[in-house]
């Protein structure tokens, strides 16, 4: 299709960017470096290919776009007088020529600098000549300044048209200004044109769609037209009568019947007139559109004999209202199936149609017997038809609902469920009670379940299973268990004992160690036997009788010095005491010494500056298990 | 809105929690937490996993096969709400979720019943291998030894008394 290429038109770049891109690509995709010393055939190719390859990027990108915007002779006609109404077709033309001719002139200037470049004998030479290219074809490029701007403006223009199928089946809205064709396309199809008071408010053609009778219908709505001959019509107005006579559509002529729009009846019966030719074969139908305001029947006498003219001629004459919707719907029919008509007929006069219908053959099944059996057709399909058809109001949809409440509707989807008691459905159901889900519980036969185990329950209950059996023990059994339990702990003392006695060296034996009575004594009465009054026994015995030991000479205390010597003078005070007023002062300062180390004595650091970590992974923090928890603190 | 089963460890997994897992063969595994998943990555087998409720269940260490547990069935179809039948199954929820509690607790308690016997032999042997630690053998024996003396010497004097 011819439209679908408006939107793939490549972007026309400025001059200036056009050569800023091409010089640029040009240093980046050929090699950059020669030197004087290298051979003059190697510094002229080096040249020679810079020139091409500038000249052939120029050359592709003129190409491409001399190719991608459409010739005017190509396509559709109705897409030609339009392009023709909006750009210009002189204009157009013109440009294009002239980019044609820019990519000639590159074209010639390469290949004579490339023919020169053969005869230059330095590298110097080569590169002026190079120079001298390059610039000549930059200079032909800044010159179509003026055409590549037109030709970007065309281009994003062309793609923003509206995408209309010249082929198929159309309605075709005509009119005054502000007689209601925008309305009326917002209320047949999806399209959401602008309708203001202002005339003129539909500047371009706008294209809508819509389905009938299982088909896709296109309604085309125009600007607005004033009575004036075709010359002295302005470019908005072209565009509407390009439309009118170019594409194949059902034409709807809407009138205003109370001359709301500023135009009386019979200025729009002489605009009716003045582009009457160009409905020629085309389906026409008028709509008298306004009607909530002033019927036909409400108007003066030749009022009203202006549309029984136009009834008697064959045009059918509808009131409509947009605003009401009355009469829209069989607007839409009456044009549709006249549109449908003449295209079968058209068809049908053709000579394609014979070589599709020779191949058709309808197949009629002979009658085996007398039983009539006619098509069934289900209720539902013929309602749902003749609602299309009608256009009957549908049923109130929830959004519906929304607009009319406004702040106070709430969303209730349980409305619709099909419950077996009506009055539940906005129950609130309970799904999960104490870690359990109560949907794994249901079950038709639950209570006759529940039933049998408490049965079972009763059972056990009385069987005596659930009795806490406390088992009485004798006096005996309790005794020894106090013993054991006595035993197990002095088996703990003994190894935390034996653990703290870290010898290091050579062990001796125990024999050797010297046995204190006082330990003695009390080692022996927890174990029971009685160690009173045993100054007489035979341990303590010996024990006077070793050898006393000898003991130190006690030192005689040393005489203080009296001479004075120098020491250390008395005229300097410590530092505690120099610089403080009073004793309060004094105590202050203690105070403040004392709490400032408060710290580092509870951390246990030699000082300030003691930054040593005594136990980079206590143990407390890496060991047992991880059940749920952190690992800061176990 | 339904509260899973954990895949690993048999918890409850509720709604906010936990990851999913979904496997190329179309089987999704749910896990409470990190643990459980991370466990599962490593390829342990939950029977295997002595914390894991499905170890337990496998190797007896809890109540298996009870008709208190029958009543809590995942099934697969709906049932349309009704309230009577709600209410119902509340009740025997609650009811049902006595009883197995109970039973479960019993079940428990005989198991741990049979350590006690063992206890108890176990202080006996105890006592009989290594009283010597906190009672001497001979602790009371000379006062026992004394108030003999003393009592034989009181039954001399009282003979020699009678003789007399």
């Amino acid at each position: 299709m011819a439209l679908y290429n408006f939107k793939k038109i490549m972007v026309v770049p400025t001059a200036k960017d056009f050569i800023d891109i091409t010089l640029s690509k040009t240093q980046r995709k050929t090699p950059t470096v020669v030197h004087k010393h290298y051979q003059i055939h190697r510094i002229r190719h080096f040249y020679m290919r810079k020139v091409k390859f500038t000249q052939q990027n120029y050359h592709d990108r003129l190409s491409q776009i001399l190719t991608d915007f459409p010739k005017l002779d190509d396509i559709h006609p109705f897409y030609a007088d339009l392009m023709n109404v909006l750009y210009d077709k002189d204009h157009y033309k013109l440009a294009l020529g002239q980019i044609n001719i820019a990519k000639n002139l590159i074209d010639n200037v390469a290949k004579d600098y490339v023919r020169l470049m053969k005869y230059g004998d330095s590298l110097y030479r080569c590169k002026q000549l190079k120079r001298a290219a390059l610039g000549r074809m930059c200079t032909i490029l800044k010159r179509q300044k003026s055409s590549l701007e037109y030709l970007e403006q065309v281009r994003q223009h062309l793609s923003r048209l509206p995408s209309i199928d010249p082929n198929t089946r159309t309605l075709l809205l005509c009119g005054y200004p502000n007689v209601g064709k925008s309305s009326f396309i917002n209320k047949v199809t999806r399209a959401d044109v602008d309708v203001q008071p202002y005339a003129f408010t539909t500047k371009s053609l706008f294209v809508g769609h819509m389905d009938y009778r299982y088909l896709r219908w296109q309604v085309v709505d125009t600007p607005g037209i004033l009575d004036h001959p075709l010359e002295n019509r302005n470019t908005i107005e072209m565009q509407a009568i390009t439309a009118l006579a170019h594409l194949r559509a059902a034409i709807l002529y809407v009138m205003d019947v109370s001359e709301q729009c500023g135009h009386n009846l019979q200025q729009q019966l002489e605009l009716f007139n003045s582009i009457r030719p160009l409905f020629a074969n085309k389906p026409l139908i008028i709509v008298a559109n306004k009607c909530d305001v002033k019927k036909i029947t409400e108007l003066t006498e030749e009022n009203q004999k202006i549309f029984a003219d136009l009834t008697a001629e064959g045009i059918p004459v509808i009131e409509t209202s947009t605003l009401t919707e009355e009469g829209v719907m069989q607007v839409k029919t009456e044009a549709c199936d006249r549109l449908l008509a003449h295209r079968v007929d058209n068809k049908m006069k053709g000579k394609k149609v014979h070589d599709v219908l020779n191949r058709l053959h309808l197949a009629m099944p002979a009658k085996r017997d007398e039983k009539e059996r006619p098509p069934f057709i289900p209720e539902g399909a013929l309602t749902r038809k003749k609602a299309m058809e009608v256009d009957a109001p549908k049923r109130k949809t929830e959004r519906d609902l929304e607009m009319e409440m406004g702040d106070d509707y709430i969303l209730d989807l349980q409305k619709y469920w099909d419950l077996m008691n009506e009055e539940e459905k906005s129950d609130i159901v309970p799904e999960v009670w104490e870690g359990h889900n109560i949907a794994d519980y249901i079950d038709p036969e639950i209570m006759k379940k529940l039933e049998l185990l408490e049965q079972e329950e009763e059972l056990k209950e009385k069987a005596g299973e659930y009795d806490s059996d406390e088992e009485s023990e004798d006096e005996e059994m309790q005794e020894i268990r106090v013993l054991a339990k006595q035993i197990r702990e002095k088996k703990q003392v003994m190894v935390a004992i034996s653990r703290e006695k870290d010898v290091h060296g050579p062990r001796m034996p125990r024999t050797t160690t010297r046995v204190e009575r006082a330990k003695l004594e009390k080692e022996m009465g927890s174990l029971g036997l009685d160690m009173n009054n045993k100054d007489d026994s035979h341990y303590a015995q010996n024990a006077r009788r070793s050898r006393s030991v000898t003991k130190k000479r006690k030192r005689e205390a040393s005489v203080v010095p009296t001479s004075k010597t120098r020491s250390q003078s008395a005229s300097r005070p410590p530092r505690d005491q120099s610089g403080v007023r009073d004793p309060a002062m004094a105590k202050k300062a203690k105070r403040m010494m004392k709490h400032s180390q408060k710290d580092m004595n509870r951390q246990g650091k030699k000082g300030e500056a003691d930054r040593h970590v005594y136990d980079l992974k206590p143990k407390h923090l890496f060991s047992g298990k991880r059940t749920q928890g952190t690992n800061d603190r176990r | 809105m339904r509260i899973e089963k954990c895949y690993f460890c048999s918890g409850p997994v509720y709604p906010g929690h936990g990851v999913m897992f979904v496997r190329n063969d179309c089987k999704s595994f749910r896990f409470c937490r990190s643990k459980c998943h991370k466990n599962f990555k490593k390829k342990r087998n939950p029977r295997k996993t002595r914390w894991t409720k499905a170890f337990r269940k496998a190797n007896g260490k809890e109540l298996t096969v009870d008709n208190a547990l029958e009543f809590e069935k995942r099934r697969n179809i709906p049932v349309k709400y009704n309230r009577a039948v709600w209410d119902k199954t509340v009740e025997a929820m609650k009811r049902v979720e006595e009883i197995k509690r109970k039973r479960q607790a019993r079940f428990i308690m005989n198991r741990l019943k049979k350590c006690k016997q063992l206890e108890k032999e176990e202080a006996i042997n105890e006592v009989k291998k290594n009283i010597q630690l906190i009672r001497a053998p001979h602790a009371g024996k000379a006062k026992q030894l004394e108030d003999k003396m003393v009592q034989k010497l009181q039954e001399d004097v009282d003979m020699v008394d009678e003789n007399l």
